[in-house]
């Protein structure tokens, strides 16, 4: 329970990093189709078009962009199970603009790969089914290479080498661009299916452990049943012949009843437990909710208080605050001091009837302390009711350090 | 004589209730009812000196029925529950409940209990108390819980800003602070959190 908020920070930091690599591929896909409408126009221009024509392949190029846009966030939030065609704003609008940014470059320049390569490219950015994009590249590199070559007949065989060796990078980028864009998105796909495997891993992590704590409820409440089961059978034989018998069987079911009821509860409470400061801040809330005026102070430190050994004391003597009612004030801190944890809870005892009950809590709790090498004082002074308990600082778990503070 | 209400929508737990705490001498139990709007009907009608609520009751809760006994009539309330959640005992505490104890415990000590709270005093189970004070904090205000409790039935951002008197575009605010925190993308989930929880 404690480490769920570490754990939700790196999940969120993940997330975060997933939502940069994808900035880097749309990005890295939009570069290429920018740098291929910048030599287009360059091209265009170079070969004496008119400006008219520019300023149409201009726009067109800026729209056919703009529709890839919308094709790669379609991408993004694609569905599994959905086709590749996801409406008509979200797939055939950006494809149409393909189209239509293809027919009209292809016209003006008179070129085969230039009407081609828009419309390739649009189409290698839709949710294809598994395999049936990788047959598409290969078509359409095919294609483009077909188109590119029939389309430089005339400039391969040009005299100047300026021409030919643009005309060459033309095709590498050309005939390349779908080929890189769809390893880009394939990329991005890997690093999804990584992350759902990661999220699924963690999941069956908790799963498992629910197994198992389901597997041990399981094991203790079967013995206990089958324990009562015969408690209470022997009773039923005994009630006739001897009815004192039969009723120390019957008080033994009923202490049965409330041992498996404990395990129980111990089994579940394993996997409880928050650090200090949150339970006193717990107790806190509590107690004003219970009308207390409560405070707290802390050391900054408090979280390395040990826990296993102060929890209980704290449950103990909020509950007996609580219990009491009435207490128009109390004060609690946590502090170290010399390497001793030291705990304090300070109330106006409301009744000087310290009511019976609360005294054999404490003497379990003071048990586990002393036993730990701390100790816990009981003082009353001008009506106010201090529990003090002092524990050694290394006190949690198994070691205690040899001849520390006691 | 201490006359008792006793209201729990389980049948055999509340009638092998009402015959043990019967057969204490001190004790009355006066009525036996089986959700929460018939306990505060037959509280108001019987006024009791003790109303033994069980917390998870069909209609309103015990807390709620606690809560609605306390600005009619002066008895006083004892909730029980199976799942002694955290944020109920807040709630139970904060509406002025005089005793709260797991349903595991035996009418005998159910009956110490009445006695104690009919005394005038308050009884808070220390296994209720140790479940509340070792869990996890919730991250959200009480004004954010409001929200997220105002709004668990999926009532409509307008409908929760009305309820708590506040403006459509605050609540707006508290809920992206509660998505936030709880990172998650629709306020239905940070609900179910939240329930399940029991920081509502």
């Amino acid at each position: 329970m404690s480490t769920a908020l570490p754990d939700a920070i790196g999940t969120r930091r993940l997330s975060q990093g997933i939502t940069a690599t994808w900035w880097y591929t749309a990005t890295g896909v939009l570069a290429i189709q920018a740098i291929v409408v910048f030599m287009w126009v360059t091209v265009f221009a170079n070969l004496g078009h008119g400006t008219g024509a520019v300023v149409v392949i201009v726009l067109g190029g800026l729209a056919w962009l703009a529709s890839s846009v919308v094709l790669l966030v379609q991408y993004r939030h694609r569905d599994d199970t959905a086709g590749p065609v996801a409406g008509w704003r979200g797939t055939l609008l950006p494809i149409a603009i393909a189209i239509v940014f293809g027919v009209l470059s292809g016209v003006i320049s008179g070129m085969w790969v230039f009407g081609a390569l828009p419309i390739a490219q649009s189409l290698m950015l839709l949710n294809w089914p598994r395999g049936v994009r990788l047959r598409l590249v290969i078509v359409s590199m095919m294609i483009l290479a077909a188109l590119w070559f029939i389309d430089g007949r005339d400039a391969l065989g040009h005299q100047d080498i300026e021409v030919i060796r643009s005309w060459w990078l033309f095709g590498v980028l050309a005939v390349g661009m779908p080929s890189m864009t769809v390893v880009s998105l394939w990329w991005w796909d890997v690093l999804v299916t990584l992350d759902r495997a990661r999220a699924a891993e963690a999941r069956l992590g908790a799963t498992q452990e629910r197994l198992r704590v389901a597997t041990d409820v399981h094991d203790l409440q079967g013995h206990h049943l089958q324990v009562i089961a015969l408690q209470l059978e022997l009773t039923e034989r005994l009630f006739t012949k001897d009815p004192d018998a039969a009723l120390e069987q019957l008080r033994l079911a009923r202490a049965s009843v409330i041992e498996a009821r404990q395990g129980t509860r111990d089994l579940a409470m394993r996997f409880r437990g928050v650090p200090l400061p949150d339970e006193i801040a717990n107790a806190v809330d509590l107690l004003r909710a219970a009308g207390t005026s409560a405070e707290a102070s802390l050391s900054s430190d408090a979280d390395q208080a040990p826990a296993s050994v102060l929890g209980p004391v704290i449950r103990e003597t909020t509950t007996n605050v609580l219990r009491h009612g009435g207490g128009r004030w109390a004060r609690l801190s946590l502090v170290r001091q010399d390497g001793t944890w030291r705990y304090e809870i300070v109330n106006d005892a409301a009744s000087d009837s310290s009511p019976e009950g609360d005294g054999s809590g404490l003497d379990g709790v003071t048990r586990r302390v002393a036993e730990a090498g701390g100790e816990v004082r009981i003082e009353r002074a001008r009506g106010d009711f201090h529990v003090i308990a002092t524990v050694p600082d290394a006190a949690d778990g198994a070691h205690v350090v040899p001849g520390g503070n006691r | 004589m201490i006359r008792v209400l006793l209201a729990d929508d389980e049948a055999m737990i509340r009638s092998a209730l009402a015959a043990l705490l019967r057969l204490e001498d001190d004790i009355d139990v006066v009525a036996e009812c089986a959700d929460g709007l018939q306990a505060v009907a037959m509280a108001e009608k019987l006024e009791p000196d003790i109303c033994l609520l069980d917390l998870e009751m069909p209609g309103l809760d015990g807390v709620e029925v606690a809560e609605r006994l306390s600005r009619s009539i002066a008895a006083r309330c004892v909730v029980v529950t199976r799942h002694a959640r955290p944020g109920v005992l807040r709630r139970a505490l904060a509406s002025g409940v005089a005793g709260f104890l797991p349903k595991s415990r035996g009418a005998d000590e159910v009956a110490e209990v009445i006695r104690r709270v009919a005394a005038g005093a308050r009884y808070v189970d220390p296994e209720v108390a140790a479940d509340a004070l070792s869990d996890e904090r919730s991250p959200l205000t009480d004004r954010e819980l409001d929200v997220l409790r105002t709004g668990r039935r999926g009532e409509t951002t307008g409908q929760i800003a009305k309820t708590l008197s506040l403006a459509p575009g605050t609540v707006r605010n508290h809920i992206s602070a509660i998505l936030a925190k709880l990172h998650v993308p629709t306020r239905q989930q940070a609900v179910l959190i939240a329930e399940e929880r029991g920081w509502i």
